[in-house]
């Protein structure tokens, strides 16, 4: 009795108020200080190095050169064309592909004759890298944005395709046994059970394919276009502007960023029972 | 379904002591690699209405490919299931089923998994939810109706498959081994709250279990199985007086009933093991 009190005390004791031990606090705020410090400390130091005349600060332009081209960017009217370019192209190849994906998914995950019909060629079709595409995407869609949504769409449409089929067959057979014995009717089965049961899966796969849509982008507008944040990059590259190129890789990092958080915070909530 | 065997259920008589379950002549064969098995092997037996039969069978003898076909999961191969006079063809909702895994809807709170059943015969969400929170005072989890199935212990999502079984008012309860996943303790709690619920709801009740204390305690009448394909070996019929509950466990005539069934199952296993030896 007397020790169990004492052993109670002293966790007691060693608990701080939010109910950890001190010093896992004590790691927690060093954590918290390193990670804030790391990216300042970083743009420092590439600071220093461009500058101390070991390279070649053409090639390698301090930060505040850098910056300084972004703001020349914004202040010309060009990054909002851009911006708006590039985000038109990965927001509708995204809607549409994984529109397209989430259909077919369910439709061959469901009826085995239709997974027979286009399973084999979606196989086939899939490893293929979609940059390997944009040859014949010019020669059938010249510099046209139908040419640039159809790469997107393309690399965006497999991995949804995939991860649906794949959730919709391997939706639990004893919740549909059990939806069976309970009066479900087969073909409700599919927006009762199925669909429901397919969500996780469905998506991790389109968030994989909001990365994914950004790879394809750079494909997309690298084949030839008159606007847009890579097709920005690559115009400074030709006028070895490698600030503005630099610039436009940042801006580029922070938008398929800021695209995977809200995807991810949107997923939080489309599975909502987790 | 074999043509010879597809005599309309009208033919059938509605006699008033009819059999709430009736099982004739039945086999199950599955084919698996070019070979068959035989799962089941000319089963009869009958079950009386409103009666609590155990099924109790070593492993793999068929018990759940039997429960299934009643429940109109499964084909026969040949012979006959009728359930209150007409034939079974496929899942119906005047036979409930509880499974050994609770199958819980993940994405359902506890109310609407119940409610599901309702619902998908035509009630209104309103008396569908009403029918639902009835059977969840029943199993005692007032607390949970909003709760969602990961956030319940193995025991609690039990219960509300149970409740959730129950919400069509089946003539027919079906329950694989519903405990099997369950320790000791709260299987006890289980096996006296099924008691108390049975003696409510009035269903034919056909329980198939490993465990032959939960058994003779459940059930009016034990079926024992032999091992794969499964006949049955003996029926056990247990007289014990009811409202039971599980302390009737340390009871002279309980233990004599257990012995008795000992020995049956003693005696297949001997057998079985030695039929494995000799081929
Ligand atoms: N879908 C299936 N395909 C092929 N064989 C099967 C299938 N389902 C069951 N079997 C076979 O049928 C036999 C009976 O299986 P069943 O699951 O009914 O046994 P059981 O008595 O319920 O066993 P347990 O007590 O372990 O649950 C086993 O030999 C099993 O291998
Ligand atoms: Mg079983």
């Amino acid at each position: 009795m007397q020790d169990g009190t004492s052993a109670r005390q002293e966790i007691a004791l060693r608990i701080d108020g939010r109910g950890r031990r001190p010093d896992s606090v004590r790691l927690r705020r060093l954590n918290i200080l390193v990670g804030a410090l790391s990216l300042p400390l970083f743009v420092g130091l590439w600071e220093l190095v461009s500058r101390s005349g070991a390279v070649n600060m053409v090639l390698f332009p301090p930060p505040t050169v850098v910056a300084a081209a972004v703001l020349e960017w914004m202040r010309s009217g060009q990054f909002f064309g851009d911006l708006l370019a590039s985000l038109f192209r990965v927001t509708a190849g995204f809607i549409v592909g994984g529109a397209l994906g989430v259909l077919l998914g369910i439709l061959t995950g469901q009826f085995p004759v239709i997974s027979s019909l286009l399973s084999p060629l979606f196989h086939i079709l899939r490893p293929i890298p979609p940059i390997a595409f944009v040859p014949i995407v010019i020669l059938w869609f010249g510099l046209s944005e139908a040419g640039k949504l159809f790469l997107v769409v393309w690399g965006v449409f497999f991995t949804v395709w995939l991860s649906t089929h794949i959730g919709v067959q391997k939706v639990d057979r004893g919740l549909i046994r059990a939806a069976l014995m309970l009066g479900t009717p087969r073909r409700q089965m599919l927006q009762e059970i199925v669909l429901l049961g397919a969500l996780p899966y469905i998506v991790v796969g389109l968030r994989t394919a909001v990365s994914i849509s950004f790879y394809t982008l750079v494909a997309a507008e690298l084949a030839g276009t008159f606007a847009g944040i890579v097709y920005r990059i690559e115009i400074a590259q030709q006028n070895l502007q490698t600030g503005q190129v630099m610039g436009g890789l940042a801006a580029l990092g922070l938008i398929s960023f800021l695209a995977d958080r809200l995807f991810a915070a949107l997923a939080e909530r489309t599975v909502w029972w987790r | 379904m074999k043509p010879a065997l597809a005599s309309s259920p009208a033919s059938v008589e509605p006699a008033r002591k009819q059999p709430a379950i009736q099982v004739s002549n039945l086999s199950i064969v599955f084919d698996s690699n070019r070979r068959q098995i035989i799962a089941v092997d000319r089963l009869s037996f009958d079950v009386a209405p409103g009666e609590f039969v155990c099924i109790a069978g070593p492993s793999g003898c068929g018990k759940s490919t039997m429960l299934n076909t009643i429940a109109g999961l499964e084909v026969p191969f040949e012979g006959d299931i009728l359930v209150e006079g007409s034939r079974v063809y496929s899942p119906r909702p005047d036979v409930g089923m509880v499974f050994q895994q609770p199958h819980l809807f993940p994405w359902k709170s506890v109310r609407r998994n119940i409610a599901h059943g309702p619902r998908m015969l035509g009630k209104s969400t309103t008396e569908a939810n009403a029918i639902a929170d009835d059977l969840i005072a029943m199993v005692g989890l007032k607390r949970f109706a909003d709760a969602y199935p990961n956030t319940l212990s193995g025991g609690m999502q039990q219960r509300v498959a149970i409740a959730r079984a129950l919400a069509n008012r089946p003539r027919v309860l079906l329950m694989d081994e519903p405990f099997g996943a369950l320790d000791a303790q709260t299987r006890a709690v289980m096996q006296d709250n099924l008691l108390e619920l049975r003696d409510r709801i009035k269903a034919t009740i056909v329980f198939v279990t490993h465990d032959i204390d939960e058994a003779i305690v459940l059930a009016d009448r034990v079926l024992i199985m032999s091992a794969g394909p499964g006949r049955v070996l003996r029926e056990v019929a247990v007289k014990l007086p009811r409202p039971r509950s599980n302390s009737i466990m340390v009871e002279p005539t309980y233990l004599a009933l257990k012995k008795d069934c000992l020995d049956v199952i003693r005696a297949e296993g001997l057998r079985a093991f030695n039929q494995s030896d000799a081929s």
